[in-house]
This record gives C-alpha cells, structure tokens and sequence, in this order.
C-alpha cells in the first residue's frame, strides 16, 4: 500500500495548511479528510514523479473552493470551536488586547477573501514559490501576484487595527 | 523616498519578503529601503506575518494525526454514506491497489458453460473480457472494505440508485436476489475509467462473506461467451459476456460456490428469465 504511505508524510503539512486556512479544529480536518478520500480515488490521476505534496495541496483547494462557492450564500461558515471560545470580543473596539496576537491573527486571517488567503498562507506558511501557487490554484501568476499584494497589505491593517504595530515587529 | 527612474515594484517588494530577489536586485531594494521607511515598515510588516504564521501554525505539525484520518478510518466515511452518495459522485476506479496482475488464470471452463446452459462461442475477444475481469476484481479488493451496511440503507435509495444506474448503463437494471444463498444487498456504486462504465453490486453473507456483482456496457457487441475464471490472489471472478453487458462475479469465497452463486446470478439477469 505504497501510495497510502506516501499520503500519510503529508498529512501534518495539510492538516497545517488547513487549520490556518478554517481556524476551526474539525472543519479543517474535514477538508483534510476530504482531501485524502479525494486523492485516493484518484490516485491514477497523478502522473508519477512528478511533485505529490502540490497536487495534494491542488486537490485541497478544489474542495475548499467548492466548499466556499456553496458556503457563500449561507451567513456563517466558519464558527469557533472552544478553543477561541472568546473570539465574538473581538468584534467590541477597546475589548482586552492583552497578549492576543495569536488570536487576532487567526481573526484577521478570517477576515481576508478566501482566494487572498490561500495564496498569503501558500506563499507565507508553506513557503511555495510564486510559480507553484499559480499550478496548484490553476490562475496566471499575476493573479497570484495581485492577491498576495492585497492579501498581505489587508491583514497588515487588521493586525495594525487590532493592536500597536510595534508587536508586529520581529527580529529577523 | 523611492528612487524615482526606478521605482520599487511590488512584484520586487514580495520577492524581496518571501526570499526570491537575486543578488543584485536585492541590494538596490536594501538602498532603497534605508532610504524610505514607509517602505521598510511595510516590508517589516510583512516579514512578520509570515513568522507569526510559523509561529501560530507550526504546532500543528507535531499534533498526532487523528484516527479519522489515517488510511483505515478513511475508508469507513465513505462506507457510512453509500447509497445516496455513490449515486451522485461517481468515483474512479482506483488501479494497481493491493492486487496485481500476478496469478492470471485463463480458463474455458466447460462444466461452468453447461451448467450456466450456454453455448461455448470460444474466445471471443478474450483479452478484452479479461480485462473487464480484472478491473472486476481489482474493484472488489478496493472498494469491498469500504462498504459497510448504512443505517438506513431505505428502499426508496435502492430504488433511486438503481433506476440512476440504469440510465447510466443504458439498460434495465435489476441487482438480483441472492437471498436465498445468504447473501445480502449492502450497497453499490458506479466506476468509471478509460474503458467505460461499470456498474458494482456488493453483497454480504452473515458470516460476513463478500461477493461483488460488477455489470459492464460492452463498447462493441460480442455475442455471448460462456463462463470464465478469473483468479487474482485470494479473488475469483466468474465472468460471462451477454450481448451488450458483460458480467463479473468476484469473491474470496470458495470457487465452487462461486460458481453456483455465479449461475443464480445468470439465471436471474437473463432477458426475459
């Protein structure tokens, strides 16, 4: 069961993908599921030697896509589970920002278009090259471009917004 | 403030951020930036984004995998929703999973055409049939596992799933009673590949024995072959060709009851019969 091994080494990488791109724990390993079942029923479809990790991530934006398209007519598709039990705060200016980064950054990301934050989390979390993100979401790459432009300076202000700028700073 | 005959592009900006700027180019960006602070805030900002990703999301990666979604798990999901989902996706066929070609075994099986009261017309595009055989039984190893009785597997999904197959297959089709063998209706679905549509019926005994009834539009009419084995490790396949359609029965259980069950089969799917 070759190909099943080969899946499970890219499971964390897609569970970590997911989990920025949902923020909620099941619903993101749903897409993760999803993903998987997709990608062994068509397993012939991948030409061998070429790069499993980036049609893995190609089948998993097929269903994310499919799944926002659907989602877009209902109000909420995303709701927190108990882990950010505490995220309706946020929407209330001058709540508590005491050490709240990690929080408001899965807020901000939540905040951006569905395209602009694959593309920020493609580029920024899974540090794939402009050329592969353009493959495995099928768009040119100036569309890759133009979103993570706009991607990037939006969550820039919803950070900025939600907090000082200084803790933005990092030493690189 | 940004050299005016060479403005900093956005295009070198994210480059310079996500590490792909060459040499040269980058140290124009670095002057540059000493020069304009909007733009090395900006750049500040952006670097940072990506190590709070890092940062947030890394954990992740050390989390065990949950069991929902490791290779056995994922073939029981699919198991929960068989009728009413498999109608409408339509999955492919999955090749080369767990059974190969190894073990062929060819047979005109004489006694088998007798029994079955048809006319031995020879190897009539033998290898084709064959083929048809071994997807039969490939489809078998794969998809069995999967199947498992849903909760409320109701008739009016049978019906509806049958009544899709057949518009699907082009012809009337009825999954036949093997009841009185013990074997039970749990579930179907519809494959398809380059070689066309196969319809797939999976029954289960009490004891929790499998057969797999697999039903194939034929491309080309090839008349009427009688019944043939098809082994492939611990599977055997009877298959026969009637007319249009050629039929595939595939089970681990024992070749002579196989073949009885195989013969039921006929029996009951016969035009008129």
């Amino acid at each position: 069961m070759n190909d099943r091994d080969e899946l499970m080494e890219h499971i964390p990488r897609l569970r970590r993908y997911a989990r920025a791109l949902i923020h909620n724990r099941e619903l993101a390993d749903d897409l993760v599921q999803d993903t998987l079942e997709r990608a062994l029923g068509r397993f012939h479809q991948f030409e061998a030697g070429t790069d499993l990790r980036a049609w893995l991530f190609t089948v998993m934006h097929n269903i994310f896509a499919s799944q926002t398209r659907r989602a877009a007519a209902r109000a909420h598709y995303v709701t927190p589970d108990d882990e950010y039990a505490g995220l309706a705060e946020f929407a209330v200016p001058g709540a508590q920002m005491r050490s709240l980064e990690m929080r408001d950054l899965d807020y901000a990301l939540q905040r951006l278009p569905a395209e602009q934050r694959e593309v920020v989390l493609l580029v920024g979390l899974e540090e794939m090259s402009y050329a592969d993100v353009a493959l495995t979401l099928g768009v040119p790459i100036g569309t890759v471009m133009s979103r993570l432009s706009r991607g990037r300076e939006r969550l820039r202000n919803l950070m900025a917004g939600a907090q000082p700028v200084e803790k933005l700073k990092v030493v690189r | 403030m940004t050299d005016k005959a060479n403005p900093i592009s956005d295009e070198a900006l994210h480059a310079y951020v996500d590490g792909t700027l060459p040499d040269d180019e980058r140290v124009r960006f670095e002057h540059a930036m000493a020069r304009d602070a909007a733009l090395a805030a900006r750049v500040n900002d952006y670097f940072a984004l990506n190590a709070l990703f890092h940062e947030r999301y890394d954990r992740v990666l050390s989390e065990p995998v949950p069991k929902r979604l490791r290779p056995a798990a994922l073939r029981h999901r699919r198991a929960a929703t068989n009728w009413p989902w498999f109608a409408g996706l339509a999955a492919s066929l999955l090749i080369g999973l767990g059974i190969g070609a190894s073990g062929e075994m060819h047979l005109a099986n004489k006694s088998a055409a007798s029994m079955a009261g048809l006319n031995d017309t020879s190897s009539v595009q033998a290898e084709s049939t064959q083929a048809f055989a071994r997807r039969a039984a490939v489809a078998h190893v794969v998809y069995m596992p999967t199947v498992e009785r849903p909760a409320q597997l109701g008739a009016s999904h049978e019906h509806d799933f049958v009544q899709w197959l057949a518009d699907k297959l082009g012809t009337d089709i009825h999954p036949p009673i093997l009841s009185r063998a013990g074997y039970e209706l749990i579930g179907g679905r519809l494959l398809h590949d380059a070689d066309g549509e196969m319809a797939m019926f999976m029954y289960r005994d009490a004891g929790g024995r499998r057969v797999t009834l697999s039903i194939s539009h034929r491309k080309a009419s090839t008349g009427t072959t009688a019944f043939a084995l098809y082994r492939d490790g611990p599977v055997n396949v009877f298959y026969w060709v009637d007319g249009d359609f050629g039929y595939a029965v595939s089970s681990g259980i024992d070749r002579r009851s196989l073949l009885a069950l195989s013969h039921d089969i006929h029996e009951q799917l016969k035009p008129n019969g």
